[in-house]
């Protein structure tokens, strides 16, 4: 267990870190017209309620092609700064969701081999996804608005419905499913996409908002905070965001409250050139 | 965002088929061009081709442009009293013709949309607003619009702006244009509304007002500490250059950062000496009119005029055959305004009397994607033909606003003489130095100069040609009467 929980948490922080390192250094192609907005929000708020019955509901090989579409998608985005010409971006995306998809297939979800490249692509989703998100002029008191209600929701779909439950059961014997896992059994740690994703792209804004040290600290605080629950001797799912969503809140508050208006993207990076 | 892709889609989807525009969709679009600029500082170029469009070939552009050309020729002919007319007489099924028809649809002439504005109204039309134009060329004629195409204009013109640079939320624009003049007015004063910046109608008013109005300092937040945009006429500028220099106003009493100048011919010299009042300033300028409305042309850095192939379709035609010109011929710009653009007054290859120059060449500039002709040469009816070729208004106020002894707007007219042309022009000082300047200039125009007279005084011109600065607005502070706006005791 204690190997399961270490391979997590390690998945975990590597996740938060490398989203913060990756805002630093490299810029992802975003929307050339558009800024991510309390709209975006409300849509991406609808799709968290949908999703999982999607998943539940619809065949499992249209999950996995949904799953397929939407990896490819976050990893050209991911590598496209980082590769520059088109086809090593294909190819590097091609060979990590070829790569998740073979070893499922060959051996088996549960197969450590199997397991340690989906917790990879987890990772790369996560730093894809998040960069995507800040780069493209998400504000941090969009994401404070999120995760406050997304801590209302995942404890109503994790605690009190068996909503989670069902899904991540469903999903777990998939290629590409959506959460860093480790072991199998009684033995098993996981943490959801969600919940590292929300964990993730606070850091990101709160930097872009208010400087370095909001960042640092919303950094630590949720690293922290998803160690910090590895830690307890929960025998269950727990909703992560019930914690993070009131420690973004109150961050946020205090920030806003002591840096005053969020800087926009174009002062940040007056502020903070690559 | 997602509210911004969607709106995209909406975009490309009545450029591509040439549905109607969403102006909800437009709107939302323009406020997405905001945010972003914000937000990240700057709008790229791949911004600019995703609400505008990608390029388009000859051919695609050809065969979209004919296809929205038949679409409104089908409209008018079944929905306006005077193409019924048109299409009846001619014997031709707008709906089933050809691309080697359309040479066949009668040219619609000034006097015909003049005479009868409402036989040119579809029946399905929601008209609004009547627009007049201002009259300088004879009878306003009247052009009525809905409120959806002016939601659109506005929506273009700001998106225009985003693009070109011409505007931004920290701009206080002054319109400097007669009142009248109430399409470009209302075009130039929505966009502003999208864009964030201010705007005021300050008319064709006396030089003075207008000049203290442009010096006056603002302490807004956000915007800029004097007027930085000034639209309008070029000779209504000249009045304004003229009448500041005399007033010893220097750049430095200014916060102009850009003029855009419409309606005639802005010459270079023009554009040169406006740099003694209001220094360093840039210069837009571009082509419409009414009639035609929100087609127009845009200069490129080249001196080109380009048309936006989606709004109109742009021809050339040789004056006397009626057909296309030769490359590097003259021709009169016809102008058809296209759907989705233009719904309300609908005008078929419209004779604007503008003459232009085809390009000798293709163009190779960032619009050449664009169709293009040369730059207004002035009205036809006003040129003056002689064996060289002929003389435009341009070729005169081209040399003689050049010259500092012209004061400025350039004031001056021109016929025919055996063997060429008579030029007359008014100069501060009718000295032979300024004689032998301003007819090497006006050679130097290619002018077969016979006759040059100067005056000193306007009202010794005989053929002056028409300048809208002189479209003049009164005002209380300078009328005769006692001051209205004063206290009363103070009368």
């Amino acid at each position: 267990m204690a190997a399961a929980i270490l391979v997590v948490l390690g998945g975990a922080w590597a996740a938060i870190l490398l989203s913060w390192a990756y805002f630093r250094r490299y810029a992802v192609t975003r929307p050339p017209v558009g800024v991510f907005n309390l709209r975006d929000i409300s849509v991406m708020i609808a799709g968290i309620v949908i999703v999982p019955y999607l998943y539940l509901l619809l065949p499992l090989w249209l999950v996995l092609g949904l799953l397929v579409l939407s990896m490819i998608s976050i990893l050209y985005l991911l590598w496209e700064p980082l590769l520059h010409a088109r086809p090593a971006i294909w190819v590097a995306t091609l060979v990590c969701v070829g790569g998740d998809l073979l070893a499922t297939w060959l051996l088996g979800s549960t197969h450590p081999v199997a397991q340690a490249i989906n917790d990879g692509l987890i990772v790369l989703a996560v730093v894809g996804v998040t960069n995507l998100w800040a780069q493209s002029g998400m504000r941090a008191r969009d994401v404070t608005i999120l995760g406050g209600i997304l801590a209302v929701y995942d404890f109503t779909a994790t605690s009190v419905l068996p909503l989670m439950g069902e899904m991540m059961t469903r999903l777990a014997g998939l290629p590409l499913a959506p959460q860093v896992i480790w072991g199998s059994g009684p033995t098993q740690a996981l943490i959801g996409l969600g919940d590292l994703l929300l964990a993730a792209v606070f850091p990101l804004v709160m930097r872009k908002a208010f400087g370095r040290p909001a960042g640092l600290i919303a950094l630590l605080l949720a690293a922290a905070t998803i160690g910090g629950l590895f830690l307890l001797p929960i025998t269950t799912i727990f909703p992560v965001m019930v914690l993070l969503g009131p420690l973004m809140i109150g961050q946020y508050l205090y920030w806003a409250r002591r840096a005053g208006a969020e800087r926009t993207t174009w002062q940040y990076l007056q502020a903070e050139p690559r | 965002m997602i509210d911004t892709a969607f709106a995209q889609l909406r975009l490309a989807a009545s450029l591509l088929f040439g549905i109607p525009f969403s102006p909800d969709s437009l709107e939302r679009l323009v406020a997405a061009l905001r945010e972003t600029r914000h937000e990240f500082g700057s709008i790229g170029a791949e911004g600019a081709e995703m609400v505008q469009g990608p390029p388009l070939d000859d051919a695609a552009r050809g065969e979209m442009q004919f296809r929205r050309f038949r679409a409104q020729a089908t409209r008018a002919a079944r929905e306006t009293a005077y193409y019924r007319q048109v299409f009846d007489q001619l014997g031709l099924d707008p709906a089933r013709m050809t691309a080697d028809d359309l040479i066949r649809v009668p040219l619609t002439r000034k006097e015909a949309v003049r005479a009868n504005p409402d036989s040119f109204v579809r029946h399905s039309a929601r008209p609004y607003l009547r627009c007049t134009t201002t009259g300088t060329t004879g009878t306003p004629t009247s052009i009525y619009f809905s409120s959806y195409e002016m939601r659109v204009y506005f929506a273009f013109t700001a998106i225009g702006s985003f693009f070109s640079g011409d505007i931004t939320d920290e701009d206080i624009v002054q319109i400097s244009t007669s009142a009248r003049g109430t399409l470009g007015n209302v075009c130039l004063a929505g966009a502003c509304a999208h864009l964030g910046a201010i705007t005021y109608l300050a008319g064709v008013v006396d030089p003075i007002q207008a000049l203290a109005l442009l010096a006056d300092e603002r302490h807004l937040p956000g915007k800029r500490a004097r007027t930085s945009i000034l639209y309008t006429y070029p000779s209504y500028l000249g009045q304004l250059i003229e009448t500041g220099l005399r007033l010893g106003y220097k750049p430095t009493d200014f916060g102009l950062r850009r003029i855009l100048a419409g309606g005639e011919v802005v010459t270079a010299g023009l554009r040169a000496r406006s740099a003694a009042l209001f220094g360093d300033v840039l210069f837009s300028g571009g082509y419409g009119m009414t009639e035609i409305w929100p087609f127009g042309g845009t200069e490129c850095p080249d001196g080109h005029l380009h048309f936006e192939p989606t709004q109109g379709l742009l021809e050339v035609l040789d004056p006397a055959t009626r057909q296309p010109a030769a490359p590097g011929a003259l021709g009169t710009i016809v102008a058809t305004p296209l759907p989705p653009y233009r719904e309300t007054t609908l005008v078929l290859r419209y004779q604007t009397e503008d003459a232009v120059r085809q390009l000798a060449t293709p163009p190779t500039c960032r619009l050449r994607h664009h169709p293009a002709c040369g730059p207004i040469l002035g009205k036809l009816r006003l040129a003056v033909r002689h064996a060289d070729g002929g003389t435009f208004p341009r070729d005169i106020l081209e040399a003689v606003e050049a010259e500092e002894a012209v004061p400025l707007p350039g004031r001056c007219g021109f016929w025919a003489v055996p063997g060429g042309v008579a030029v007359e022009v008014v100069v501060r000082d009718d000295t032979p130095a300024v004689r032998a300047a301003i007819g090497q200039r006006l050679e130097a125009q290619g002018v077969p100069l016979r006759e040059l007279h100067l005056y000193t005084d306007l009202a010794q011109l005989q053929h002056p040609l028409p300048l809208r600065g002189d479209l003049r607005e009164q005002a209380f502070a300078l009328s005769p009467l006692p001051d209205l706006l004063a206290p009363v005791e103070d009368r």
